[in-house]
């Protein structure tokens, strides 16, 4: 014989979920948050940026996984001198274009290209008012920008070295600021061109281009996807190659890395060197799905 | 000390004086820019209207990287305002961006008053009476004004 259960109520049960959590409504989304939590904390442990590492060390990630892969990043190896990794935070594309970007600047100390990118981002400033933010809001990420673009440009008091780009990069105070710049930059060219963007993001989302700026582009944290890519490229008149490190393979044999180039839609790139080099992107990421992280060409 | 976030506050502050969106006001304590007291107004022609809602905002200074600690000091009972005052509201959590000011923050607060959103609900109760039975929910929230009037 059964012992007798005590007869629960058998009235509703009511989670009263805490703040953390309380855009879930159900345990699942509980355990999801906590799952969040754990990976937000795994992150944490990473630098924003890392240093720069060969890339055996991407090869010692897979050694006992899949073959494509380990395959593919021998392909890779023939192309790439290094990987600079960068944090899993969902920050990552925009985290490894701003350091990038600063460091080609730093290096290739071509003041053209200076010009350039501060009239692109005049015209996104412009382009946020109009499209009615409130000044406030903006600038400080503006003003923050710009100062690193300025302090990379050597032979000034206020002249930063590599070493120092790494630092700042690391540095919350600096590196958010930054990122979220581009968040800016990259929302306010998706509105200005919303016709353009809106069946890219239908297909994304189900939302509308607005909605999707509020709730995919300007929070930090949320992942960018191929319509933040083409947006930021556009914008700033940046190019940028995407190499993708995933399992897909074709037929034909042998095993072959593919690659897309973002190039930015205006006519407005940055200054031929050699019309052949024009288009050639001096930004280079590998995306692993989910993650981004810089490459150097060899 | 003037801080990146203390600065950024003194902004909010002058918007909000200058440009005062409707039903709304906000102001920092005496001595203290990161700790702000603010009402809200029941939206007119709302079971709301007439209410005067009091809240804190406290900020870090991560602001405006990270959102404020808002919560209600007056009595509410509404589906996402919980117990102790706090709110549940994206804006203020996972959808957080430094494009909301305090101005934004609170006519979100003060739209979501008529516009709870049922899937996450903080109080169990005004939830399952908001979508079950919209008449005590209605008699509920002119309880909730009128104490707005007499609680300090």
């Amino acid at each position: 014989m059964r012992n007798k259960e005590p007869v629960l109520d058998d009235g509703e049960v009511e989670y009263e979920a805490g703040p953390e959590s309380c855009w879930g409504n159900f345990e699942d989304d509980d355990v999801m948050q906590q799952q969040f939590s754990i990976q937000d904390d795994e992150a944490k442990k990473f630098p924003f940026v890392g240093d720069k590492e060969p890339l055996s060390s991407l090869a010692a990630e897979y050694q006992s996984g899949s073959p494509i892969l380990l395959e593919k990043i021998k392909v890779l190896d023939q192309q790439y001198a290094a990987i600079r990794r960068t944090r899993g935070d969902g920050n990552c594309f925009f985290r490894g274009f701003m350091f990038s970007y600063l460091e080609h600047v730093l290096e290739a100390q071509d003041s053209a290209e200076i010009d350039r990118i501060k009239a692109n981002v005049e015209r996104s400033r412009n382009a946020l008012q109009t499209l009615g933010y409130p000044e406030l809001t903006f600038e400080d990420f503006f003003t923050l920008f710009l100062e690193q673009l300025e302090d990379v440009i050597q032979g000034k008091e206020t002249s930063i070295s590599p070493e120092e780009l790494v630092l700042r990069s690391r540095d919350q105070s600096v590196s958010d600021y930054v990122v979220m710049f581009f968040r800016f930059v990259t929302s306010a060219e998706i509105q200005k061109r919303s016709e353009f963007f809106e069946p890219f993001i239908m297909g994304l989302s189900n939302t509308t281009v607005e909605q999707f700026c509020k709730s995919a582009v300007e929070p930090m944290g949320e992942e960018s996807d191929h319509v933040h890519i083409t947006a930021i490229s556009d914008a700033l008149g940046i190019p940028i190659r995407v190499v993708y490190l995933d399992r897909s393979s074709c037929d034909t044999g042998g095993v072959s890395v593919n690659h897309h180039d973002f190039i930015p839609a205006a006519g407005d790139l940055p200054s031929a060197r050699g019309s052949s080099e024009k288009n050639n992107p001096f930004i280079t990421l590998l995306y692993r799905p989910g993650h981004y992280d810089i490459l150097y060409p060899k | 000390m003037s801080t990146p976030a203390r600065k950024r506050l003194m902004r909010d502050f002058k918007r909000l004086q200058h440009d005062p969106p409707a039903g709304i006001s906000g102001a920092p304590q005496d001595n203290n820019i990161m700790l702000w007291n603010a009402v809200i107004f029941g939206p007119d022609d709302t079971p709301w209207d007439g209410g005067t809602f009091k809240l804190t905002l406290q900020f870090t200074e991560d602001y405006p990287n990270k959102p404020p600690t808002v919560r209600f000091v007056s009595r509410m009972f509404h589906p996402n305002i919980y117990a102790d005052g706090s709110i549940c509201l994206d804006i203020l959590q996972n959808q957080w961006s430094p494009i909301y000011d305090v101005a934004a923050i609170l006519t979100s607060i003060q739209s979501l008053l008529c516009d709870p959103n049922p899937n996450s609900p903080a109080n169990s109760e005004a939830a399952r009476m908001f979508s079950e039975n919209k008449r005590e929910y209605n008699r509920r929230i002119r309880e909730i004004v009128e104490q707005s009037w007499t609680a300090d």
